[in-house]
Parts: structure tokens; sequence; C-alpha cells
């Protein structure tokens, strides 16, 4: 599903955030993303929604090549992969309800569509009782869970997260843990950047660990934060 | 499309209205006045043609005959030429000439007794100093040179004359009117693109933060775009609206003003063509709109 060929990025500005990256993640699979700060793990995942196109190698998802395609088609790669970003991203005037629909209006879906899908990603997320309120009127974590639901509302192929549980409580980071797991039973490849040791020694998935833009390491399984 | 989407889009666009609302209000001012101005150039340019047209129509040739020439042979001779239209082809006696002329001059007589005056004027002159003569209309007014040199040649025609400088005058004046409509249609048209950009741009940098989002969950630029080109043509036809509104009167206004005062002249006035010119008004403004806003958002994307 995703394959990263000898990557590298360089920011315009000179900071080398990712060198001679090789990475292999099948359909369906669940892997942690480790690394300090700044080590480069938002850089792996913008690379995976083409935010950005490798300085040298090749980037590949779903079989397409990120940096060769052509800009028309950006946006149908984008439909494919879901993003929890590490800021939310939401719209201040908009509710909650109408973000997480905004991401099917913006898609051509229709109404009917949308009252379907809409509550049910709430309802995942334990938001349903908030639909109405702004962002402004949540806390950090809730609008974590608003940005989780419209990124899994049209149920990408690819679900990218982006320290998804950095603003949780340990219970609801479990929950929402347990969710994309959940969700990556059922054929969706999850890729999720964290710091947090507990869950991911918890969950014994894949790990890939960064440590200043090279992965030191990567546990197909029963991974720990740490090299035991 | 459907039509959530189109709600969507449409909501979108309004939005963008609403939140620079005073620039949105400048922008529809801005068009106005540049499509008043186009308007009235258009509405001179096509009434020149109009009034030469006019003239064209009612262009005669005055063919005047050498005393003793037969008008019989001479009528013969001009009807052959097929340009010459013989219903609006008219025999002018010297009498005839003669009491046209009494008339014209007043002579101070009562109009129904046109004869009286002639016979004074005679009396006056010692003689009858006016020709025989025929009046002669073409089919096509284009063919009043033409004819008349035709004319010319034919036994026991004296002279041919025609009105021709008050057309031609009038062509050029609506050739001139034209040109510089053009010139000041480009400027104006410039005009009104850049501040309909300008507009959309700041819509635009307003909504940075949706616009990014929208990409990122998969929009395409067409899609992002939309909304932003209905609020161009939401502006073009606001300020057509407007141009239309003070035009379509304004035009009225003066056209019963000549009407009433100036006999000479009348200007073009049909429902039709006060319609047809209001769409095409409308039209401009809704290009304008979507072209100007078309534009900006095309270096946007583009750098994004
Ligand atoms: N747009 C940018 N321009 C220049 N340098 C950047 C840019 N984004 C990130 N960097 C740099 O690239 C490196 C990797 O950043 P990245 O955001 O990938 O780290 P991270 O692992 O996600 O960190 P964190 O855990 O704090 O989110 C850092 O040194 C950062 O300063
Ligand atoms: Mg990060």
């Amino acid at each position: 599903m995703i394959h990263l060929q000898q990557v590298s990025v360089v920011y315009p500005n000179g900071t080398r955030a990712l060198s001679d990256i090789d990475l292999h993640i099948d359909r369906g699979e669940f892997a942690f993303i480790t690394g300090a700060s700044g080590s480069g793990k938002s850089t792996l995942l913008k690379l995976l929604y083409r935010d950005i196109v490798p300085t040298e190698g090749k980037v590949i998802v779903d079989g397409q090549d990120v940096a060769k395609l052509p800009p028309g088609r950006v946006p149908y790669l984008r439909r494919k992969v879901g993003v929890v970003f590490q800021d939310f991203r939401l719209l201040p005037d908009k509710t909650v309800w109408e973000n997480v629909g905004f991401a099917l209006d913006v898609l051509g879906a229709s109404r009917r569509e949308k009252h379907h899908k809409v509550p049910l990603a709430l309802e995942l997320v334990g938001l349903s009782p908030k639909a109405e309120a702004y962002p402004g009127q949540l806390s950090a974590g809730e609008q974590q869970r608003v940005c989780i639901a419209r990124s899994l509302v049209n149920m990408p192929p690819v679900l990218l997260a982006d320290e998804p549980t950095g603003n949780l409580d340990p219970g609801m980071s479990w929950e929402i843990v347990q969710l994309l797991d959940d969700i990556g039973e059922r054929d969706t490849t999850v890729i999720m950047a964290t710091h947090d040791q507990d869950m991911v020694d918890r969950m014994g998935k894949r790990v890939v660990q960064l440590v200043q833009g090279v992965v030191v390491r990567d546990v197909k399984e029963g991974g720990k934060y740490d090299a035991p | 499309m459907r039509l959530n989407t189109v709600e969507f889009l449409l909501r979108q666009s309004w939005e963008g209205i609403v939140r620079n609302g005073l620039i949105s209000l400048a922008a529809i001012t801005n068009i106005a006045v540049a499509l008043m101005v186009l308007g009235a150039i258009v509405l001179t340019g096509a009434n020149l043609e109009h009034m030469a047209a006019l003239e064209a129509k009612a262009a005669v040739i005055t063919v005047d005959l050498e005393d003793g020439a037969d008008p019989a042979d001479v009528q013969a001779e001009l009807l052959a030429d097929l340009r010459v239209d013989p219903k609006q082809t008219r025999f002018v006696s010297k009498d005839e000439a003669l009491r046209q002329t009494a008339q014209r001059l007043g002579l101070h007589l009562p109009q129904s007794e046109p004869e009286v005056a002639a016979d004074l004027l005679a009396e006056l002159l010692g003689r009858n100093p006016l020709p025989n003569s025929f009046r002669v209309k073409t089919g096509d007014p284009q063919d009043i040179p033409a004819v008349a040199a035709q004319a010319e040649k034919i036994p026991g025609v004296a002279e041919v004359r025609y009105g021709q400088q008050v057309t031609e005058k009038l062509l050029t004046l609506a050739e001139g009117t034209k040109i510089a409509g053009l010139l000041v249609g480009l400027i104006m048209t410039g005009a009104t693109l850049l501040i309909i950009g300008t507009t959309i741009r700041l819509t635009i940098y307003a909504r940075r933060r949706e616009i990014r989002i929208m990409q990122l969950v998969g929009a395409t630029n067409w899609f992002i775009g939309i909304p932003f080109v209905i609020e161009g043509v939401w502006q073009g036809l606001g300020g057509a609206l407007v141009a239309v509104a003070v035009l379509l009167p304004g035009y009225t206004y003066v056209q019963a003003y000549i009407d009433q005062n100036l006999e000479f002249l009348s200007l073009l006035y049909s429902p039709s063509i006060l319609i047809l010119f209001a769409l095409v008004i409308l039209g401009c403004g809704i290009l304008f709109g979507a072209l100007g806003s078309a534009i900006s958002l095309r270096r946007y994307l583009q750098t994004v």
C-alpha cells in the first residue's frame, strides 16, 4: 500500500527532515511512528498525503508515485488518505457537525449520504452530544476527536493520525486507539505518529522509530516504544 | 450535480460577499459605472447608425430635364435601370415644382391655395425657371451614386443631384463612435476585471484556511474555485443591474425629450431593442464577474 524508497526531505530553508528512508506498509496494517519531537514524524506523514514531495527517492501510495502525480490528480489521492492533523485544522465558524460534513460536501456528497455518515462518525468518536457546538467551545481533546471524525467520515483506505491522542486523557486515548485499530481491522491502513509510550507498549503493533530523520528501528510485531 | 452540492457552493459564494460587504459594494459600484459608460457609448453609436440609415432611406435623386425633353422617354430610360424602384419614382412637372417652391417659401398665403402662390411667384419672376424633373429612389440606398451617374448619361437630362453628404457624415460619426467605444470599452473591461479580481483576492485571503482544509480533504481546484467565481458573478450581475436601472430610464427620458423638442431627430426606441440592450449589459456584467474572479483564482490556486 505504501512504499518509500530511499526518501530524503530537505525543506526549502535547508533543514534536513528525513534521510534515506526505506519503508513498506501493507494494506490493512497498523503502524506506529515514534521518535522525539523534531525527528520527522509529521514530515513522513506529509509525504503520504502529498502535502510535500520528496527531495530524493520515491513515495508510492496505493500504486501511485506521489511526486509524479499531475496537480489535477492530487485531490483524488487525498480522498484515499484521511488525515488526523496534529493541529486539528477545524473551521472555527462551522459547527462540529458542519466541520465533519464539510469533508463530504467538498467531495460532492448528497444530503442523504451526509445525514447518514456524519452522525455515524460523531457517534464513533463519542461526540454526538456536541454536534451543534463550535470548535471554540470544545476542549482540545474534543477538537481532536472532531478531526478524527472528519478524517474517517468517508472511509478512506489509508488513515494517517499525527499524535491523535496528544490532548486526550489515558482513558480516551485508549478508546481512540482502539477505534483506529478497529478501523484498521476493516482493511484500512492506519499509520499513527505518537509520543505515547504506554499506548505503544500496550498495543504491541508495528513500531517504526525515527531519530533525526533516520529510521533506527522497525519492529514488525509486538513493538515496544523503547528498544529492549 | 447534487442539490446538496449546489446549495453548498451557493452558500459559500454568498458568505464571501457578506464577509467583505463594503469592498463588494465598491466593486459593484465600479462595475456599474463601467457598464454605464459602455452602455452609453453603445447607445450613441447605434443611434448614429440608425439616423444614417434613415437619411439614406429618404435619400432621393433629383433628375432635372432639359426644356423640351420628353418626360416619357427619360422615364423609360430611367426605369430600364433595375436598381431604380419604379413605385417610388415620380415625375414632378415644372408647375408642380413651382407650387412646391412657392409653398416652401411660404409667401404668407393660405396653404390651401398653392396655385395662387405659384402664379404670384411666376409673375414675380416673369417666367417659371424650374425644370421638369424626376424624383428617383433606389431599392438600396447604396446604389444612389451609381444610379445617379447612369442617369446623367440619359439624353434630355440636364442635371442630376442627390444629397449624400449628411448620410456620409453620420456614418463617419457612427464609425468614430464605434472605434472610441471599443477603446474605452477595452480600458473599462480591464479596469473592471482588475477590480473584481482584487475583491476576489481579498475573499480568497480571508478564506485561505478553509481553502487549505478543502485541499487537504481532497476537494478539486474546480470545486474550490466555483464559489469564488459565483461571487464574482454576483458582483458583476449587481453592477449590471444598477447600470441597467440607470441607463434605461435615462435613455427613455432623453428619447422622449428629443421626440418632443427636436422634430428632425428620432432616437431608436422599441421594447425589443431595450430588452436586448439590457440583456447585453447583464451578460457583460456576468462575464466580467466570472472572468475577473477566475483570473485571480488561477493565480492563487497555482501557487498553493
Ligand atoms: N515547513 C518546514 N520548513 C522547515 N523546516 C521544517 C518544516 N516543517 C518541519 N521542519 C523541520 O523538520 C524537522 C522535522 O519536523 P517534523 O514536524 O516532521 O517533526 P515531528 O517528528 O513531527 O515533531 P513533533 O513530535 O514535535 O511533532 C524539524 O527539525 C522541523 O524543525
Ligand atoms: Mg509532528
